[in-house]
C-alpha cells in the first residue's frame, strides 16, 4: 500500500465501508435479474407479465442509481441533473412510439406492398 | 474536490469549494450521463418503433436469440458494477491494493460480457444469417447494442487507464513504465474479449479447446505475453502518488460504468425479454 494511503489509514478518518450493503443490493439484483427470465416462460397474462417486467427493470434500475451510484448519498441537484436527461429521453421515446403508431406510419404487409406498386404501375 | 481538510478527513460527497457544493468532475459526469440517456432513449425507441410494427420480411427474434447466454451476460454485468462499487468503497478508505483488484475484476467481468456480445454477434451473421443490413430488425438491434458494447469497451478502456494511474510513483517520472503497463493491459483484455472468452464460449457449445488454440495461437501468444507483463508490471514499486484523494477520479469512472449498467438493464427487458411474451 502506498504510504499516503497507509498515513490516511493510521489518522482512522475514512468513509464507513458500505462493503456488506454493497454485497447485498448486488444479491437484490442478480434475484430480480433470475425472476424476469423466469417470469417469460411461465403462462401468465401477457399483461401482468409486461407490467411485472416493467416494474422490476424499474426497480433494478433505481436500486443501481441511488446505491451503486451513490445519488441516495450525494447532493439532491445530481438527483435532479439526471432525472432531467431521463425524463427527456422518456418523452421521446414515448412521442416515437405513439407517432409511429399511428395506421397512417405502419409499414405496408407485403400483399399491400405489391398491390401498391401495381397501382402505381 | 474538496481538499483534505486539518483533520485529514475527506468528504466524498460534498464539495464546499464550489457553488454547488458538489465536485466539479462528478457534475460533469452527472450531465454527461443525463445527455447519454437521451440518445440511449432514441435508439431503443427506434428498435421498439420497427418491432413493434415490423416491415414484410423481418427477422423472427425468437429463433435468433440465445436467451441463456444472454441472461448470464447480463448477471456479469451486474455483478460488474458491485465490483466497482466496491472499488470506490476500497479508495474512499484509502485502500489502494484492493482498490486495484477491484478494478481489474470490474475490467475482467466488463472483458466477459464484451465476449459475449463478440460471440452472440458472429453467432447472429454466420449461422443466423443476420447482417446489419439485410433486415430492419438487424440493422436496430446491432445498432442499439453495438453502440452499448461501444460504451463498455471505453469504459474497460478507462478503468484500465485508471488501474495504471494508481502505480505511479510518488517521486514523479515513471511515464514509460506506465505507458508500457497501458499497453499490457490492452493487449491482455482485447485478446481476451475478442478471442479468448468467444472463444471459450465455443467451447462450452461443443467446439475443440485444442482446435481454438491452434486457431486463434498468435493472439493468444500475445494475450498471454500481455498477462505476464501485467503481473510484472503490477508488483508493488514503493509509494505511489495515487491515493485516497483520488476517490473522486475512481467514483466518475465508475459513475460511467455503472450507467452502461443501467442501459444493459433497460435493453434486457425492452429487446430480449419482451420477444418471449
Amino acid at each position: 500500500m502506498s504510504a499516503p494511503a497507509t498515513t490516511a489509514a493510521a489518522a482512522g478518518h475514512h468513509e464507513p465501508s458500505k462493503f456488506h450493503f454493497y454485497i447485498q443490493i448486488a444479491m437484490i439484483l442478480s434475484v430480480i435479474t433470475g425472476v424476469e427470465v423466469v417470469l417469460v416462460y411461465l403462462p401468465i397474462v401477457k399483461w401482468f407479465v409486461v407490467t411485472a417486467l416493467c416494474t422490476l427493470s424499474a426497480v433494478k434500475f433505481m436500486f443501481v442509481i441511488f446505491f451503486f451510484m451513490h445519488l441516495r448519498w450525494d447532493k439532491v441537484f445530481c438527483t435532479i441533473l439526471f432525472f432531467i436527461g431521463l425524463v427527456l429521453a422518456g418523452g421521446t421515446m414515448w412521442a416515437l412510439l405513439h407517432i409511429f403508431g399511428a395506421d397512417a406510419a405502419k409499414p405496408l404487409t407485403a400483399a399491400a406492398l405489391e398491390t401498391a406498386r401495381l397501382a402505381v404501375a | 474536490m474538496s481538499s483534505p481538510a486539518a483533520t485529514g478527513h475527506i468528504d466524498h460527497h460534498h464539495d464546499h469549494t464550489t457553488a454547488t457544493g458538489i465536485p466539479n468532475k462528478k457534475l460533469l459526469w452527472w450531465a454527461f450521463l443525463a445527455s447519454d440517456c437521451m440518445f440511449f432513449g432514441a435508439l431503443i425507441s427506434t428498435h421498439l418503433v420497427y418491432r413493434l410494427n415490423p416491415p414484410p420480411g423481418n427477422a423472427v427474434p425468437t429463433q435468433i436469440f440465445n436467451i441463456e447466454l444472454t441472461s448470464f451476460s447480463t448477471f456479469i454485468l451486474l455483478m460488474s458494477s458491485l465490483l466497482m462499487a466496491l472499488a470506490v468503497n476500497a479508495i474512499q478508505r484509502g485502500n489502494i491494493r484492493s482498490t486495484r483488484t477491484m478494478l481489474l475484476g470490474t475490467m475482467f467481468f466488463g472483458c466477459i460480457f464484451l465476449g459475449g456480445q463478440v460471440f452472440e454477434f458472429t453467432h447472429f451473421v454466420e449461422v443466423k444469417k443476420m447482417t446489419l443490413s439485410n433486415s430492419i430488425f438487424g440493422s436496430t438491434f446491432y445498432t442499439l447494442t453495438g453502440t452499448h458494447g461501444t460504451h463498455v469497451a471505453i469504459g474497460v478502456l478507462l478503468l484500465g487507464m485508471m488501474y495504471v494511474r494508481t502505480f505511479k510513483p510518488a517521486s514523479g517520472g515513471g511515464l514509460m513504465l506506465n505507458f508500457l503497463h497501458l499497453l499490457a493491459v490492452a493487449v491482455t483484455f482485447g485478446v481476451a474479449f475478442i478471442w479468448f472468452v468467444p472463444g471459450m464460449i465455443e467451447v462450452i457449445y461443443g467446439a475443440s479447446f485444442p482446435e481454438l488454440l491452434r486457431h486463434h495461437a498468435l493472439p493468444f501468444a500475445a494475450g498471454i505475453a500481455g498477462l505476464v507483463a501485467l503481473i510484472a508490471l503490477g508488483r508493488a514499486r514503493g509509494a505511489v502518488e495515487f491515493g485516497e484523494k483520488n476517490a473522486i477520479d475512481v467514483e466518475a469512472i465508475g459513475l460511467y460504468w455503472h450507467f452502461v449498467d443501467i442501459v444493459w438493464i433497460i435493453i434486457f427487458t425492452a429487446v430480449y425479454l419482451l420477444e418471449y411474451l
